[in-house]
């Protein structure tokens, strides 16, 4: 690719206090506008760590990270404007409402008034949510909370969307809105990056995934790409299983 | 500004759908100051007019003396005198086991022939003394003396206070005094009604020529006396505000639990927006509880015959002190949440640190009960700074210039705490993890 990369990351390591062993061990990578970009590993291999730190939640012990040009230590502040972050757990307060978590969160985004009410009235049409606006969260189905997770962190169109395992523990029927809205918003130019567990969400949903294992990308490219390059297997999950192995993780 | 006010409504929201938090933070310490005042109303009441002090009075004596005691006893507005218990006549062995089984708290033993034995020894000593007038020299009465002695006997429950068996003394003490004073007039008059017949005794009426005024000198109003409302109000208003610590911690950890703050700090607001918030919601909590605590006071209080609060009129001053203490209380209560890892860890460390905070600020036991070295540590106690603060101003008339002291200590504290919190966050923050 040409175009220049909307995130840039080189030589990233992470090692948390306490520990020998890093969680990331000199990642680099770049992805480009519109791209949605999987990063996909077993548990504890470093997506959720890498995720973290491009959100700024974690410090990197060591490397450079560049979003939209930003240097993520000297211009957190920008970066956190044009990025919106969907949290592998539903982190939002059980005792508001739908609309009153998204209230808040919107307003933390700087948006008010009639433009942000819109904005979660579109959230609400999108995912079918409609009559649950008044409803605490606490008093939510599992599902609904993923949907209204989600949406609290694409209230403000951001350009960059950081999602966490965001089809984890949900029906077939809440994780195709889900994949379909991303796959919306990815026309309209925002840029997707993603960890799951399910290969195969993976491969219908992603245009490049990073396989991460030890904290290092093992292999990289568009799922296609990556069947091509190993034709004795006949899909993602495979090759998955083959690049790291069928020991279990912690 | 926006942000902040944003997460104003947030947190006040929050509050509001927590009824069982809300009932902690208004209804029970309004509970609390009732009931504790109740209890400590005799301790501290000087104008109660109840008298509800048991005490077992056995009066085997059945002279002068053991019905001056009883009479003095109940005179005093503060012992009820019992003379018989279950229909039973009180004895002295009765007596003993009913303290003994902790059923009552103290019993007065006047033994048989203590007014004879006060009596003899009052007209030796007068007959000295006359005789002493009539023959100056080779008086034979001189000699005449009596070893004899009257041991009242004073049982106490064991698990009494001993500020409480002091005080009961030294009213014993006075009244046996009183008592033999009044004999020893009683016995010069007869005597020298015997010398000379023409002489016409004066009425008895013997009054004390010193007695002792009780001022409370309080600036331009003299007029407030110190009450258990007067001490209980700001105290335990002060105790609850402190209290806090529990809600106000459990929310900042449930905020770190469920996940909501992760979502904030990937968003472009300061940590200090999001806080700050807490701290003024929080703020107007305690000034809130404090009111509600205040009018308990006023207008709680005085229907179980308790003086009313009398809170003075510096309204600007007790509002600094309300928010100065709110922001301690409030101080605390983040530095807490912030450093404790668990609901259990804030609850325990909370609750602890605040009940040692109230002891030693002399909420429970006046400073001035206290040995010196306590006394020291006690000026070291956010919750003596604020209850001194709200003393001056109900009880002293003191200005804003007075309560200046207090409250910046309470604002230091709130700063002091505020910076350990801060700094523990930058320390700890998932940032550095």
């Amino acid at each position: 690719m040409s175009e220049k990369a909307i995130i840039e990351i080189r030589d990233l390591v992470k090692i948390y206090k306490g520990s020998e062993e890093p969680a990331i061990n000199g990642i680099s990578l770049d992805i480009y506008p519109g791209e949605i970009f999987g990063l996909l590993g077993p548990n504890g291999a470093g997506k959720t760590t890498t995720i973290s730190i491009l959100c700024g939640l974690f410090r990197a012990t060591k490397g450079s990270v560049r979003i939209a040009g930003l240097d993520i230590h000297s211009n957190l502040n920008g970066i956190k404007q044009i990025i919106g972050v969907v949290p592998q757990d539903v982190a939002l307060y059980p005792t508001l409402s739908a609309w009153e978590n998204l209230t808040f969160f919107g307003n933390m985004y700087g948006l008010k008034g009639q433009h942000l009410r819109e904005k979660i009235a579109e959230g609400f049409s999108v995912f079918g949510l409609e009559k649950h606006a008044n409803k605490k969260i606490a008093d939510c189905s599992g599902g609904i909370k993923r949907r209204i997770n989600l949406i609290a962190g694409l209230l403000h169109d951001p350009r960059i969307i950081f999602l966490d395992e965001p089809t984890v523990g949900i029906d077939v029927q809440s994780r195709v809105v889900i994949l379909d809205y991303l796959k919306e918003l990815n026309k309209k130019g925002t840029t997707v990056i993603y960890t799951s567990h399910y290969m195969e969400e993976a491969e219908k949903l992603c245009t490049r995934v990073a396989i991460i294992d030890r904290g290092s990308v093992i292999s990289m490219g568009n799922p296609r790409e990556l069947l091509a390059d190993h034709p004795e297997f006949k899909d993602l999950e495979n090759i998955f299983l083959h690049l790291t192995g069928k020991d279990l993780r912690d | 500004m926006f942000k902040f006010f944003s997460a104003c409504r947030k947190e006040s929201l929050i509050l509001l759908r927590d009824m069982a938090g809300l009932i902690l933070l208004f209804v029970m310490p309004m509970i609390m100051v009732v009931i504790l005042a109740l209890v400590q109303e005799k301790g501290w009441s000087s104008i109660t007019k109840d008298p509800s002090i048991p005490v077992l009075l056995v009066d085997e004596d059945q002279d002068t003396l053991g019905a001056k005691i009883e009479q003095g006893l109940k005179n005093s507005n503060i012992f009820k005198i019992y003379t018989s218990v279950d229909g039973k006549k009180l004895t002295r062995d009765l007596a003993r086991e009913k303290i003994a089984r902790g059923e009552y708290n103290v019993g007065v033993i006047i033994p048989k022939g203590a007014t004879q034995i006060i009596r003899h020894k009052v007209q030796i000593m007068v007959t000295q003394i006359v005789s002493g007038i009539m023959m100056p020299v080779d008086n034979p009465f001189l000699d005449l003396q009596s070893n004899d002695s009257v041991n009242i006997s004073v049982y106490f429950d064991p698990g009494i206070k001993g500020t409480f068996k002091y005080a009961f003394m030294a009213t014993m003490k006075e009244y046996s005094m009183f008592i033999e004073s009044s004999m020893i007039f009683g016995s010069f008059n007869s005597e020298l009604k015997k010398m000379f017949p023409q002489y016409r005794p004066p009425k008895m009426d013997y009054k004390e020529t010193v007695y002792f005024s009780e001022i409370f000198p309080a600036g331009k109003d003299e007029k407030a006396l110190p009450s258990t409302t007067q001490h209980n109000v700001p105290a335990w208003a002060l105790f609850a505000m402190f209290f806090i610590v529990i809600p106000m911690s459990g929310s900042m950890i449930k905020e770190r639990e469920e996940g909501s703050l992760i979502r904030i700090y990937t968003m472009p607001v300061s940590y200090f927006t999001i806080f700050m918030a807490k701290v003024a919601v929080y703020t107007v909590v305690c000034v809130i509880q404090f009111i509600l605590m205040m009018l308990a006071g006023r207008f709680v209080l005085p229907l179980a015959n308790i003086a009313p609060l009398t809170i003075g009129s510096n309204y600007a001053g007790i509002l600094l002190m309300m928010i100065a203490s709110s922001l301690a209380a409030l101080g605390f209560a983040i530095a807490v949440g912030t450093i404790a890892r668990t609901h259990q860890q804030a609850a325990s460390f909370g609750v602890v640190s605040v009940v040692v905070f109230t002891a030693l600020g002399g909420l429970w036991v006046p400073v001035y009960f206290m040995p010196e070295v306590m006394r020291t540590i006690a000026t070291f106690s956010p919750l003596n700074w604020g209850h001194v603060g709200f003393i001056d101003l109900f009880l002293r008339q003191a200005t804003i210039i007075d309560v200046l002291p207090q409250i910046l200590k309470l604002l230091g504290f709130f700063i002091v705490t505020i910076s350990i919190a801060l700094f523990y966050r930058r320390v700890n923050s998932p940032l550095n993890s």
